[in-house]
């Protein structure tokens, strides 16, 4: 495979997979993701976001599964409108659920951590080097962040066709109010478990 | 391939003389290139799969074996560069 090809598969496969094919394909890793995270011990719970518990619940968990596909596809669907024209959700729901591909991986690599004593962290926060594998997922969470967030702008990009400055701004906005809903839903749904 | 711009200054070219093959007549003139002449091959030729598709984008994705939003784009570009010239 040519090096434009892998990189093209890696951070842009909207270009070959949309709709219900991307939505299929992205919805068996988040679960994967799910299943994986629940054995690690590490929450999904926002839309770019995730964090190891200390009493986990595997309800809650597989909840934020719905609530962050629904969040990002909902908000940027409403942002693609007002910029573009003539796209289907399905693009955008399909895509933006294989966005959150990368995330699998962080879940796998959580099986080999060993979490330190976070009961402590606030009044000593250099309790996070007791363990090395921590440190080193906590290093490893940034690429793969970066990777999903380029995967989630050219899911945006290619779903609605926007270009130039609006598709910037719109997708930066739609993130950021994304992430916030998300985190909102998952509050409120902490207080009722 | 039908030459639609200045080689020198890039501007776009029109038709000056037509002939025929048959009996030699020449007409000159100053005649505007068609739209359709205009735009690359491979805009026309996703045009003519356009067309032998009956417009259909899904069959023509998968045939192309590209996304439905990505040939959509296509056309989209196509549509835009075709009112560029319209409006030139």
């Amino acid at each position: 495979m040519k090096t434009n090809e892998f990189g093209s598969l890696i951070f842009n496969p909207f270009k070959r997979i949309a709709g219900w094919e991307a939505f299929g394909i992205g919805l068996v890793i988040v679960v994967l993701t799910t299943f994986t995270g629940n054995f690690a011990g590490i929450y999904f719970d926002g839309v770019i976001d995730m964090h190891f518990a200390e009493n986990f619940d595997s309800l809650k968990s597989w909840l934020m599964i719905p609530v962050n596909i629904i969040s990002i596809s909902v908000i940027m669907w409403l942002a693609g409108i007002t910029v573009s024209k003539n796209f289907r959700f399905i693009d955008i729901l399909g895509t933006m659920t294989l966005s959150r591909a990368p995330f699998l991986l962080i879940a796998l690599a959580s099986f080999f951590v060993k979490v330190p004593d976070l009961s402590g962290i606030m009044q000593d926060p250099f309790v996070i080097f007791d363990s090395i594998s921590f440190i080193i997922i906590l290093i490893l969470t940034f690429p793969i962040i970066i990777w999903s967030v380029t995967l989630m702008y050219n899911a945006y990009k290619i779903s609605t066709g926007a270009s130039g400055q609006k598709l910037s701004i719109s997708f930066i906005f739609g993130l950021i109010i994304a992430e916030i809903i998300s985190k909102i839903i998952i509050y409120q749904i902490d207080k009722f478990i | 391939m039908l030459p639609t711009h200045c080689p020198s200054c890039r501007s776009q070219l029109k038709v000056k003389c037509m002939k025929c093959e048959q009996c030699e007549t020449e007409v000159t003139g100053l005649y505007e290139l068609p739209v359709l002449a205009l735009l690359s091959d491979a805009d026309k030729n996703f045009i003519l799969k356009f067309v032998k598709y009956s417009g259909s984008l899904k069959e023509m994705a998968s045939d192309l074996k590209l996304s439905y939003p990505t040939v959509r784009n296509m056309l989209n570009e196509i549509i835009s560069k075709i009112a560029d010239y319209e409006n030139k």
